[in-house]
């Protein structure tokens, strides 16, 4: 390169000249043939393709407008005819576009409206239910304050009758209280006079003290008189007797034990009381025996001069059924016990009532005589034993047994043996409060009797077995039994004979036992009697002289049992 | 110089006509469409000005408007990264005017081309270039001192094809001082067929000051190549010319010597 570029870098040398030149001519050249001679027909290319866009668009364009008027024209119709008003049918189904769509608004707002009708005559339905049940309940209202305003009314007018007469109690409490006041100072004056009255009335009771002490000292003398002459007859009296006995028995004093004969044949049946026959029993002397029933009346029956027996009086009083009798022993009283809670006195001779003796809480099962004719013991269901005199007609002792008691006997002139509901019998001293001793069996005591001789007990036990007890030392010495023998009731009574030889009770299929204690063999009856009863026995009772025998039943028969 | 300025009027001129042909597999309508003409600034850069290339062909293709583009000229995809000149120097050399390019949307091969989906893209991609350059020429002064709107206006010039408005900032970068009348290093890439282009740092004087030539440059960077065409900006440049000048008015907008290097 011949350049001298230490000159001017910059500024074209001769040399320069040439390659740029050359390259200015290249460049001409390149343009010439890379664009120069293509400019002018990519130009119109470029105009023509573009113009063939616009048209291809505007053909489209106009394609689309012809299809929409054609379209116009044949939903036109005949319009369409007038060719000039094309404008006018493109406003007018404009327009009528608009107005369907208007149109399609209405429905759509119609049906709305139709739903919110619907929806209101909803409401306007539960409206008038709601309605109608106010209405309902307004009447009820009405209903209910008219009753109140009568009701008022009523209330209003019972007010004033009740003041009315309240205006008249008033007015009548203040006459009474005037007429009190007045009564008050009337008693006032009463009590002044009664005072004065009492005063004399004593005055004059005083003096009749004096005349009556007077009268009863010369009423004493005429007694004392009478008496000694009384005396005088009755000594005459005693002398007969005597002989009399002396001629009758010709043992010495003692009952005539030897005759103790036990009879076979029920001589005479008799219904006694209605329903039930709760106690018999034969008097000391054999002339009279008495019966007791669930009629409340208690029987004396005599014995005639030929061997039957005839009613000699009947007694009443008891308000229940009588449970037990007994004669004292001067055959002057009965006293029997009653299920109305009290024991009955009478005296044989006028059958009058004597006395009662009330105080037990419950029925009275026995009733004895006690040491003589003046103290009676009764046993109680109410688990007590009473003492009683009958001279003062009170109640001297109450025994607390603790059970029920359902017979008793009397031994000496202190001791009583009692049977009890709880198996026990006990045996009392009345001057002590306790049991001396007590003795346990296997059943319920049903009654209880005494040998003659007093040293033997009888009891009889709900196990159906009699025991003979030795009240010396309170052992069991025999039990007696039989096939068939059962007791019928809680006061089922067995007996001693006169003589304690025989032991005697009846069952409840109205058969009588009569054992044999004598002979040793407690198991052997001494004699079966039956054909007396067809019902439960309840009581026997045998005669003093030992020949006679008495049963009764739960069905108003009393047996005589004789062999004269 | 007048000359000079004649040089850079014609440079910036330079146009080549392009054939446009949709490809065959993208069509999906019954009539095969009308292939596109067009003259295309050899300094722009493809996507750029394929705004009505892409109108045209979707309407009758199914892929949708942002579907990414890609071309090919006789199976050789384009590296459209490239300015336009460069490739049509590289391909369509001695080639049949109009340039025959086929438009694709779909299948882009993915090992040989890199992506440039929107114009943002290619902006920040000649951007680089353009600060690559100046580094290597200026040590990067000028273009990093530069206002936001100058480096704009040399995109927009550049976009809309305005000489003026390009120039009046490019000349900056041209400049040399008289005290340095050259530049550090000059900013080229050589590029031949089938091979990755080479890029050294050569000093546009030797060591004893004397302005290095194209022949000179192309010995020291080919130097066993023989019987060669070489061409910058579509033209065969004297071989005698000084590469300082060549890279103040032969160069690129993005102020890259764009060198193509042919077998004969």
């Amino acid at each position: 390169m011949l350049s001298p570029s230490k000159l001017s870098p910059t500024s074209p040398t001769v040399g320069d000249f040439d390659w740029k030149f050359e390259i200015l001519k290249q460049l001409h050249r390149r343009n010439a043939t890379e664009s120069v001679c293509f400019k002018p027909v990519f130009e119109a290319y470029g105009k023509l393709f573009d113009y063939s866009d616009s048209l291809k668009t505007q053909t489209a364009h106009l394609n689309l407008q012809v299809e929409k008027l054609k379209e116009d024209i044949i939903r036109g119709g005949g319009n369409g005819a007038n060719g000039g008003s094309l404008e006018r049918v493109g406003l007018l189904e404009q327009k009528v576009y608009k107005l369907q769509e208007e149109l399609t608004e209405m429905h759509r707002r119609k049906g709305e409206n139709a739903q919110q009708i619907v929806d209101l005559k909803n409401v306007l339905q539960d409206k008038e239910i709601a309605l109608l049940e106010k209405e309902r309940r307004i009447q009820d209202q009405d209903a209910t304050i008219y009753g109140m305003k009568q009701a008022l009314k009523q209330s209003e007018a019972a007010v004033l009758e009740l003041e009315r007469s309240n205006q008249l109690m008033k007015d009548e409490q203040q006459a009474l209280h005037m007429a009190y006041c007045s009564l008050e100072e009337k008693f006032r004056k009463m009590a002044n006079e009664n005072q004065e009255l009492i005063d004399r009335w004593l005055k004059q009771k005083a003096a009749e003290v004096e005349r009556m002490n007077a009268e009863t000292e010369n009423m004493s003398k005429l007694k004392q008189r009478s008496l000694q002459k009384d005396i005088l007859e009755a000594a005459k009296d005693q002398v007969a007797i005597n002989i009399d006995k002396l001629l009758n028995h010709d043992d010495l004093p003692m009952p005539p034990i030897c005759c103790v004969v036990i009879p076979s044949t029920a001589r005479q049946k008799m219904d006694a009381h209605d329903g039930e026959v709760n106690a018999v029993r034969w008097s000391a002397s054999g002339r009279y025996f008495a019966t007791g029933g669930s009629d409340r009346k208690v029987k004396l029956w005599e014995l005639s001069p030929s061997g039957l027996p005839e009613v000699k009086g009947t007694l009443t009083g008891s308000n229940a059924a009588v449970m037990s009798v007994e004669f004292d022993s001067a055959e002057s009283l009965i006293v029997a016990s009653s299920n109305d809670f009290a024991a009955r006195v009478w005296t044989i001779s006028d059958q009058r009532l004597r006395h009662t003796l009330t105080g037990h809480s419950g029925k009275i099962l026995a009733c004895k005589f006690f040491s003589g004719s003046n103290r009676v013991v009764s046993g109680s269901h109410d688990r007590t034993l009473k003492l009683w005199d009958l001279r003062s007609r009170a109640c001297t002792q109450t025994i607390f047994a603790g059970s029920s008691c359902n017979d008793l006997v009397c031994y000496g002139s202190q001791n009583i043996i009692s049977g009890h509901f709880d198996k026990k019998i006990r045996f009392w001293d009345t001057r002590t409060e306790n049991a001396v001793n007590e003795i346990l069996l296997f059943g319920r005591i049903t009654s209880l009797d005494l040998s003659p001789d007093s040293l033997y007990l009888l009891a009889c036990s709900r196990d159906d077995t009699l025991k003979v007890i030795d009240i010396r030392n309170n052992q069991v010495t025999v039990t007696l039994h039989a096939e068939g023998f059962k007791i019928g009731c809680d006061w089922c009574r067995a007996v001693f004979s006169p003589d304690g030889q025989y032991v005697m009770a009846g069952s409840n299929d109205g058969v009588l036992y009569v054992w044999n204690l004598v002979t040793g063999r407690h198991d052997n009856v001494e004699k079966v009697l039956k054909e007396g009863h067809k019902d439960t026995i309840t009581a026997c009772s045998w005669h003093p002289q030992g020949n006679q025998l008495l049963s009764c039943d739960k069905n108003k028969k009393v047996v005589l049992w004789s062999d004269m | 110089m007048s000359e000079d300025r004649e040089i850079l009027r014609e440079l910036w001129n330079g146009q080549v006509p392009v054939h446009f042909v949709l490809s065959s597999e993208e069509i999906t309508t019954v009539e095969t469409p009308q292939p596109y003409f067009a003259l295309v600034p050899r300094q722009t850069y493809f996507p750029l000005c394929l705004e009505k290339v892409n109108r045209h062909f979707l309407k009758s293709t199914s892929h949708a408007a942002n579907a990414e583009v890609w071309l090919d000229w006789e199976g050789t995809p384009l590296r459209l990264h490239y300015p336009v000149g460069v490739l049509f120097d590289m391909y369509a050399n001695e080639g049949i005017l109009p340039w025959t390019v086929t438009v694709h949307y779909t299948n882009f091969p993915e090992s040989e081309l890199i992506h440039l989906p929107s114009r943002d893209a290619v902006e920040a991609h000649f951007m680089f270039t353009l600060k690559e350059a100046d580094s290597l020429k200026h040590k990067n002064t000028l273009v990093s001192n530069m206002q936001k709107k100058d480096h704009k206006q040399l995109w927009t010039g550049l976009l809309n094809d305005r000489y003026d408005q390009f120039w009046a900032i490019n000349r900056k970068l041209m400049e040399t001082s008289t005290e340095n009348p050259f530049f550090r290093y000059i900013p080229f890439r050589i590029y031949q067929p089938d091979k990755p282009f080479i890029q050294t740092l050569v000093r546009p004087v030797d060591e004893e000051g004397r302005r290095l030539t194209l022949e000179q440059l192309l010995k020291r960077t080919l130097p066993d190549a023989s019987d060669r065409t070489v061409k910058i900006q579509g033209i065969r440049v004297p071989e005698q010319t000084p590469i300082q000048w060549l890279s103040e008015h032969f160069s690129h907008p993005d102020n890259f010597l764009h060198i193509c290097v042919l077998d004969k």
